[in-house]
């Protein structure tokens, strides 16, 4: 939101505090500026002038104008505008005036020097007229500066979206005084030409509207344009600026009916109806529905409240009798219906900010004023139609000093704190001391101010938060709870991290497409209702795809590498929120066809969980058919091994997939310390001749339990295939250790077991050799 | 006669350890000297016909020479030895500025670093680290924060909205609400984790970005306290005394609400593109907490009151490492990752 310095100004006495200054003034105390831009710093140097004489210039469309520029003399200029005319009162730019960013020259134009220019109101920022010159003088027009102030800072501040608002906080700010714009005794005590019938005071808390006649429509003055130009609003004709003027220095959205497009005398202020429709100012058509309120008359609707007029009963060029609404609604509902049309206006945006239903009849009395001006003749017919809920009964608020000091960590005496809200137009009276009852004015009180916390921050903003010392709060020195699911992620990054594998973090997010691809079902996913792409149009059930993203990209630039990511499957779950569990996923590429990495992999595996154990599993849609694991700790699979399908990574890659949540349950909480063998051990090699797809590590299962309780080790030493074993053989080779912890093993107890185990395995169909 | 002979010998056998140029040669003096069939042996089977007046002092010499000879040996293959060992160290030279073996080890993420070392920080401050989850209920992401349906406040942040009602969380604050009913007071937590916005993705915006929240709940906490607390965090995050200053902020969970701003580091406060010649550069949103957040937490606010704050640690983490677009952080890109 823009707020001009210039009206600030003139609505707070004597405001000598320079833009900048106020700038940050404002920032510290009340909401917070982004920028200060300077406009209209060409009306120091433009003038009005009377167009003397215009005469044509040979094969041009131009024509050279001598103007009487009443300071400056009589100047000649080259003016290419159709209404360039003997008479014609108009704005003058000399020449060394910047207009738009260029600085306007003396100089030949068709072989007629030009002395400077006469200007459109788009040339002067007044409004969007390219069409011609201005048709009169740039009265009242200055340079000023426009204080941009960031809407969200404003979200609670109904009373902050107009200048006298603001002008409010300034004063308070600065000490100045503030001046009240609308007089409401100027309205007459009398019998008002309309009727106005609300449906729910809930939905409408007041609705309050003027009649006039006689009005003519036509432009606004220059300095009425040029200040809703300013700040953002575009000038259409007198009778709409006007509401669009009031709206900006009150804060309060008016609208403006031809009063002859109405059907009857009374205005309702109801529910639409089911599969009512009206087309609005901006030329939309919108289906109703009855959570959407309307004004309509007797015949439909004729606005949709709060939000936009309706077209068919616009203010026009022949407008001469006009219905003026100054109204308040219920903030959500416009909410509501703004997002639900997609239609946010300046009255919707300042309505479902909770407006002040006070201020309907001061935005009326304002609007009189100006109509007065801006449309000479204009008769206010009648007095004021002006229905309201009963009000609120308001409750002041008790604060007490000690607690507000409290609050603060700053002493501050009881006067301090009652100028301060005083300045703010609060009511405080203090009947005992140290305990004030402060009452909140109704600009405040509709959704900002209701308890004594809130109190808390007029008196911290004005009186200076800078002005507070910080200090140590007196806390008991006590360990904080332990979050063992966090030091758990943490020891398992910084295990993998000291792998080699480099951290990447990946959306939580799968497209559909994606999704499909690795041949998750889509509905197995939970679903963004609202996505910007369809990139985010599901929340991921596995880390893999967004992995095998990044092995694919980073492949592109390194031959080799390693990554992992610690992140969150979400799994649906039925009338509850998701399941997040946490998931390690870790990968190894290798350019080129070589054995591949799985044992790489499995590496990181066994430093992250000691013994576990890979078996071989059926392979999903991504991964190698023969070359896919499940992996087991203690008994409970928790993760999956595998080398990527080559129709999903090109050359080789695995990855390492894993529950983190099982695997922290499973780590082992304490380890108890084993007697080291006070006796030698005894080892011999035995080597297993088996099928070339028998698995190592169930014959060493086998060896293990056939070995019986004297074994103490067990370990693979080599594998061999080729001459002189057959084809489609291999010689597994382990070396088993036996042990007792109270005596050394006689030769006859260990050829015993090497006999047994041997005597086994060739019952369960293995050759052995010795 | 054999006395001369044995002299001769041993003068030779010396002469020619000290000349042999390889232990074969050396070896092959042991075997013609010291040998079983050697001269040696040769003289002692000679003593026989030695007069026995004579036999203890030429045995004696004997056993001299004998002696001399083979320490004159073993020295000479010492130094054999010693140099054999000296070659072999030397034929093992290894080009030390050849690159380490085994894998280099991994990076990092910038935001796990410091989001780590803030977790360590806090927990010496004795403030909890908790977590809640990325996918939250409507209620605690809004309404258990002061922000009911249709509240314009609800605007300020772009929801990701599921198709189940529930949201990804716009915000850490949720964890307040977690926190407290699972903490009760007094408490004091911190809560790091992944938010979502609803927005286009440009350099300096993200959906998917990450927040820390902070709370403290505890008898009669003031806004003095808070700003304590706040300075003592951002000293330690830039590792330098940092100038702050609060100002107004609305957000609904807080009252009152603040922005804290710190003077710029880049320029001190003077003007830069950084601080868009402002001087001071927006960190963090904090405040009192809202009687209402606390009430809905289970705990009385009159008895209790506290602080909550919320840092945002992609910024930090952008800060800190002069990362000048946002995209990096999730893009994967190990020519980004592997800086850290």
């Amino acid at each position: 939101m823009k707020f001009s310095y210039n009206w600030i100004r003139e609505l707070v006495t004597g405001l000598e505090t320079p833009p900048p200054d106020l700038m940050r003034l404002l920032t510290l105390k009340t909401c917070e500026c982004e920028s200060l831009e300077p406009v209209g710093a060409h009306f120091a140097q433009v003038v009005a002038a009377r167009v003397l004489q215009v005469e044509p210039i040979g094969g041009s469309q131009n024509r050279k104008a001598v103007v009487d520029a009443g300071p400056l003399g009589r100047r000649i200029v080259v003016c290419g505008a159709p209404n360039c005319r003997p008479g014609l009162v108009t704005a003058y730019v000399p020449p060394g005036t910047v207009l738009l960013g260029q600085r306007i020259e003396r100089r030949v134009i068709d072989g007629v020097e030009s002395d400077g220019m006469l200007a459109s109101g788009a040339e002067l920022g007044m409004n969007r007229d390219h069409e011609g010159i201005v048709e009169s003088a740039p009265a009242g027009c200055l340079p000023d500066f426009l204080i941009d102030v960031e809407n969200k800072s404003l979200t609670h501040r109904p009373d902050l979206w107009g200048h006298h608002g603001m002008a409010r906080e300034v004063a308070a700010i600065t000490g100045n005084k503030l001046i009240e714009p609308a007089n409401p005794s100027r309205i007459p005590q009398q019998q008002a030409p309309v009727s106005v019938s609300i449906q729910d005071f809930r939905l409408c808390p007041r609705y309050s509207a003027l009649v006039f006649h006689n009005a003519t429509v036509q432009p606004s003055p220059l300095w009425l344009q040029y200040r809703l130009q300013s700040i953002g609003l575009n000038p259409i004709n007198n009778i709409v600026d006007v509401t669009n003027y009031v709206m900006a220095e009150l804060g309060q959205p008016m609208h403006a009916f031809d009063q002859d497009k109405l059907s009857g005398a009374t205005i309702f202020i109801r529910a639409a109806g089911e599969g009512e429709r009206i087309t609005a100012l901006n030329g939309e058509s919108y289906h109703l529905t009855p959570a959407a309120l309307v004004i309509a008359d007797s015949s439909g609707p004729i606005a949709l409240a709060g939000v936009i007029g309706g077209l068919d009963s616009a203010i026009g060029e022949l407008t001469t009798r006009i219905v003026l609404e100054s109204a308040c609604f219920h903030a959500a509902s416009i909410r509501r219906t703004s997002s639900r049309l997609k239609l946010r206006t300046d009255a919707s945006m300042r309505f479902e900010k909770s407006q002040d239903p006070m201020n309907t009849v001061r935005g009326l009395a304002r609007a009189l004023e100006l109509l007065e001006i801006v449309s000479p003749g204009i008769r206010l017919v009648g007095g004021l139609a002006d229905v309201a809920a009963p009000p609120q009964p308001s409750h002041a608020i008790e604060l007490p000093l000690d607690w507000l000091i409290r609050k603060l960590g700053r002493p501050i005496d009881a006067a301090e704190v009652l100028r301060i809200l005083e300045s703010l137009e609060f009511g405080v009276c203090s009947r005992q001391p140290g305990l004030f009852s402060v009452s909140v004015p109704s600009w405040r009180a509709t959704k900002d101010i209701s308890i004594k916390d809130d109190l808390v921050e007029e008196v911290g903003r004005m009186v200076g938060y800078d002005t507070i010392t910080p200090l140590a709060p007196v806390v008991p020195a006590a360990p904080p709870p332990d979050n063992p699911r966090r030091r758990f992620h943490h020891a398992v990054r910084r295990i993998t991290a000291a792998q080699g594998y480099d951290e990447v973090y990946n959306y939580s997010f799968v497209s559909e497409q994606l999704a499909r691809r690795f041949g998750f079902h889509p509905s197995a996913h939970v679903a963004v209702a609202n996505p910007v792409s369809s990139e985010q149009g599901l929340l991921r059930v596995s880390l893999i795809p967004g992995i095998a993203r990044n092995i694919e990209e980073n492949s592109r630039h390194f031959d080799s590498f390693r990554i992992f990511e610690i992140g969150f499957e979400i799994h649906k779950r039925q009338d509850t929120l998701p399941d997040e569990i946490p998931h390690l996923v870790a990968a190894i590429y290798h350019r080129g066809q070589d054995a591949g990495p799985l044992f790489e992999g499995k590496r990181l595996a066994e430093c992250l969980m000691p013994g576990c154990e890979l078996s071989p599993a059926e392979p999903r849609l991504f991964e190698h058919p023969s070359r896919a694991a499940q992996v087991h700790w203690r008994g409970t699979p928790l993760g999956r091994l595998f080398e990527f399908h080559p129709s999903f990574v090109e050359s080789r890659a695995v990855a390492l997939d894993v529950d983190l949540e099982l695997m922290q349950r499973l780590s082992p909480a304490e380890k108890r310390y084993q007697p080291i063998l006070r006796f030698p051990a005894s080892a011999f090699d035995l080597s297993v001749i088996a099928p070339q797809r028998a698995l190592a590590g169930v014959l060493q299962q086998q060896i293990a339990s056939l070995a019986g309780p004297r074994l103490h080790q067990i370990s693979f030493l080599r594998l061999y295939e080729g001459p002189p074993l057959p084809d489609g053989a291999k010689s597994v080779s382990f070396r088993i250790t036996l042990a007792a912890h109270d005596r050394t093993l006689s030769s006859e107890e260990v050829s015993a077991v090497r006999d047994a185990i041997i005597e086994g395995m060739r019952l369960l169909g293995y050759d052995i050799r010795i | 006669m054999l006395e001369a002979q044995l002299q001769s010998l041993a003068a030779s056998a010396r002469q020619r350890i000290l000349a042999s140029a390889t232990p074969e040669q050396l070896q092959a003096v042991r075997v013609e000297v010291l040998g079983r069939k050697g001269a040696l042996a040769q003289i002692s089977k000679d003593m026989a016909n030695v007069p026995p007046q004579d036999r203890a002092r030429i045995g004696k010499l004997l056993n001299a020479a004998k002696t001399e000879l083979e320490a004159a040996l073993e020295s000479r293959e010492n130094e054999f030895a010693a140099q054999a060992l000296h070659a072999r160290l030397d034929s093992e030279w290894l080009d030390v500025t050849l690159p380490a073996t085994g894998p280099r080890p991994g990076a990092l993420h910038p935001i796990t670093r410091i989001q780590q070392e803030l977790e360590e920080l806090f927990l010496s401050m004795g403030v909890a680290v908790l977590d809640g989850p990325e996918v939250e209920s409507e209620y605690n992401n809004f309404d258990a924060l002061n922000i009911p349906p249709d509240h314009p406040a609800r605007d300020m942040q772009d929801t990701f909205w599921l198709t189940d009602g529930c949201c990804l969380r716009t915000h850490t604050s949720p964890v307040q609400v977690r926190g407290m009913a699972k903490l009760g007071p007094p408490l004091r937590m911190i809560a790091p984790g992944r938010v979502f916005r609803n927005e286009e993705v440009d350099p300096s915006h993200e959906h998917t970005f990450y927040q820390l929240e902070g709370m403290m709940v505890d008898r009669n906490i003031s806004i003095a306290h808070m700003l304590y607390f706040m300075k003592t965090l951002l000293r330690r995050i830039f590792g330098c005394e940092v100038t702050v200053r609060l100002r107004p902020g609305y957000f609904p969970f807080v009252e009152p609400g603040f922005e804290l701003d710190i003077q710029c580091l880049i320029c001190g406060g003077s003007g830069c593109p950084v601080c868009k010649h402002g001087g001071w550069v927006e960190l963090m949103p904090c405040g009192l907490v809202h009687p209402n957040v606390l009430r809905m937490g289970g705990i009385d606010p009159e008895q209790w009151s506290g602080f909550a704050f919320g840092l945002g640690l992609t910024r930090l983490v952008m800060m800190r490492y002069g990362i000048d677009d946002i995209r990096l952080l999730q893009s994967g890109d190990l020519r980004f990752l592997r800086q850290f």
